[in-house]
């Protein structure tokens, strides 16, 4: 690190500055006792509190967060599934052809899935609100698990598998012993990944949505249109502290995890 | 029962769907407790004799008979046989200790059991005390006594290993292959080992079997494969040999080079065309005309034990000469051989023709 000059490590301080810089700037006026973003009168948690009273706030932060979890635990159980299916496809065209589609859904805008989501269910008669919602959110993440979870599967030997049988593993056990634990890095990447997704997706939920049904990117967005409340900017400051302690905790844990796999890639 | 074999072969046939027959008709017995070595070229059907014994790959045509019951409809996970693969494919996610126990946890044996069983494991290999290493801490050689040891924890009747030394350095090759013999001799079960060394199998094996495009070529004890080759490629393959085209004469009499020499063969066509191997080793360094054969020296190389001279006759025939005298390079020498040291091949003969032949002009020479 100490080669680094004083250069780089310049540049390096003013784009963290300018990413972080309005983060910070919200969540300094979070605490502002004055209505408004531009003069500090004095320090208050009022703000704080009034998001702890605001009864539908809480619900729709709890929906969120249940939306994230299903949607990331379902989507990482069949993208687990389907990235299985891919690795031990025979036919190679096939098998292309199926992770071709899968990266197309990566790559094409939320608004064009968002938007054939909305026409779909309109035309099926699904109701707008926690159950399109959650299939949405399920839908887009499976591509990710998918995508996180092959890389693992196609670094492991694939004589393990008959290693395992050849010790007297039935499918099931080859399928619990050899292969999930050994994708299980993949798996858990797969999982927070989908859940970050689903946290933090608007324009997908946004189409998808019905009355009564709200998550907290689409609720910020309204509360936004219709005027500045520090709400917003309390809000915002609880979910960045969190997210912080996310990132953390992933982090510890994939630590954790990786461990005694340090050396496979050799 | 005792003398039933542990596995049979009934005209076994492989072919993988693109219609490539890797293994053609084959059929042959294994008697229990014996160390076997399939031995062969690569892609000669060794590995895939070992597949369908292990249960991976089925057989297109044909019957596997083990302890004399059919077992093509038997699952892998199902049969008492338990494989040393060539890439040891240990789980990377578990340690030694459990990498070993694999086979037990899946039986549902008794915790205390297993543990016993383990630690017997470890140190039949050697390596008591590893149990908590990961298998990325071990060496090549300690990776490879840990796949021994995962397979020999289950007490199967059979075990099975697939090139298991090509990874290794020379030096722990040759100390594996004493260790591999005499694990087997101490465990008393039958070992079916394959390779493409045929070193390996000469020093290691009861019985060998050599293999060529999905056929056994010959099978017997490392001795009578070296010394009696049934044809050219078995020849070839096992040791170096000096191989020329001849003709035989009559019983015990044949001709090549132009020239005629006594031998030890019979029980062929007179005037038959034939194939005549002769070991380098068998062959001794004489001054010009006092041998049995002139040839010109071209190279000569240091083996360390022994020269390696490279000759030629007066026909172009190459002569592999080994020898610890020297010589001369661009010298004539002579080359001198006893009858016993022609071994006379029959074109395209089979193995139970030549083991008639050998029969039958045997007991007719015990009676004079």
């Amino acid at each position: 690190m100490e080669r680094i000059g004083k250069l780089p490590k310049l540049y390096l301080a003013i784009v963290f500055i300018i990413l972080y810089a309005p983060i910070f700037y919200l969540i300094f006026y979070s605490f502002n006792s004055g209505g408004g973003m531009s003069d500090f009168e004095s320090f208050t948690w009022e703000h704080y509190a009034a998001v702890f009273e605001d009864k539908r706030l809480i619900v729709i932060v709890l929906n969120t967060i249940i939306i994230a979890l299903l949607s990331a635990l379902l989507s990482t159980t069949i993208g687990v599934i389907g990235a299985l299916a891919i690795n031990f496809m025979r036919n190679k065209k096939m098998r292309n052809a199926v992770l071709s589609l899968n990266n197309i859904l990566i790559v094409s805008p939320d608004v064009i899935i968002g938007a054939s989501f909305l026409i779909l269910f309109t035309m099926i008669g699904v109701k707008l609100g926690f159950a399109s919602v959650l299939i949405s959110h399920i839908a887009f993440s499976i591509p990710i698990v998918v995508i996180m979870v092959l890389p693992k599967l196609s670094e492991m030997n694939p004589t393990l598998i008959d290693a395992a049988r050849d010790l007297g593993a039935t499918r099931k056990d080859v399928m619990t012993r050899v292969i999930l634990p050994f994708i299980q890095p993949g798996i858990f990447a797969g999982f927070f990944l989908a859940l970050t997704y689903s946290l933090d997706d608007f324009a997908v939920t946004f189409f998808v949505t019905g009355n009564g049904f709200s998550t907290l990117s689409v609720e910020i967005y309204s509360m936004a249109r219709t005027g500045i409340s520090l709400t917003i900017n309390a809000l915002s400051g609880i979910i960045f502290i969190v997210t912080v302690a996310l990132v953390i905790g992933y982090y510890a844990l994939n630590r954790k995890m990786k461990a005694p796999l340090a050396g496979v890639k050799k | 029962m005792a003398n039933q074999p542990i596995i049979r072969f009934e005209n076994v046939t492989k072919k993988y769907s693109d219609e490539t027959t890797v293994l053609d008709n084959v059929s042959f017995e294994l008697e229990r407790g014996k160390f076997y070595t399939l031995l062969g070229p690569s892609g000669c059907g060794k590995t895939t004799i070992l597949r369908l014994i292990a249960g991976f790959i089925e057989p297109t045509e044909g019957t596997i008979y083990f302890n004399g019951k059919n077992i093509n409809n038997v699952p892998a996970n199902e049969r008492q046989v338990n494989t040393v693969f060539q890439d040891y494919a240990l789980f990377p996610h578990l340690n030694v200790y459990e990498n070993i126990a694999f086979g037990l946890r899946i039986k549902k044996v008794k915790k205390d059991e297993i543990d016993r069983k383990v630690k017997e494991a470890l140190k039949f290999v050697n390596l008591a005390g590893y149990e908590s290493r990961e298998i990325t801490e071990m060496s090549g050689g300690q990776r490879q006594r840990v796949a021994i040891a995962r397979a020999i924890v289950n007490d199967p009747e059979i075990i099975l290993l697939d090139e298991p030394l090509s990874a290794l350095d020379l030096k722990l090759r040759s100390e594996m292959q004493y260790e591999l013999r005499e694990l087997q001799q101490r465990l008393g079960k039958t070992f079916i080992f394959v390779t493409h060394d045929q070193e390996e199998a000469l020093a290691m094996s009861d019985e060998i079997f050599v293999m060529n495009d999905g056929v056994i070529q010959q099978s017997g004890t490392p001795l009578d494969i070296y010394d009696e080759p049934i044809n050219r490629f078995v020849a070839d393959f096992i040791g170096e040999s000096n191989i020329v085209a001849g003709r035989m004469i009559e019983d015990y009499i044949v001709e090549f080079t132009g020239k005629r020499f006594d031998c030890a063969d019979a029980g062929l066509q007179p005037n038959e065309k034939v194939d005549i191997v002769i070991r380098p080793e068998d062959l001794e360094i004489s001054t010009v005309d006092t041998g049995k054969l002139n040839v010109t020296v071209d190279t000569q190389l240091f083996r360390g034990v022994h020269y390696e001279l490279s000759t030629y006759d007066q026909d172009g025939n190459e002569w592999l000469v080994h020898s610890t005298k020297k010589a001369e390079v661009g010298a004539v020498i002579g080359l001198d051989f006893n009858p016993e040291d022609i071994h006379v091949m029959r074109l395209n003969e089979s193995e139970e023709e030549y083991d008639a032949r050998l029969e039958s002009y045997g007991a007719s020479a015990d009676e004079e």
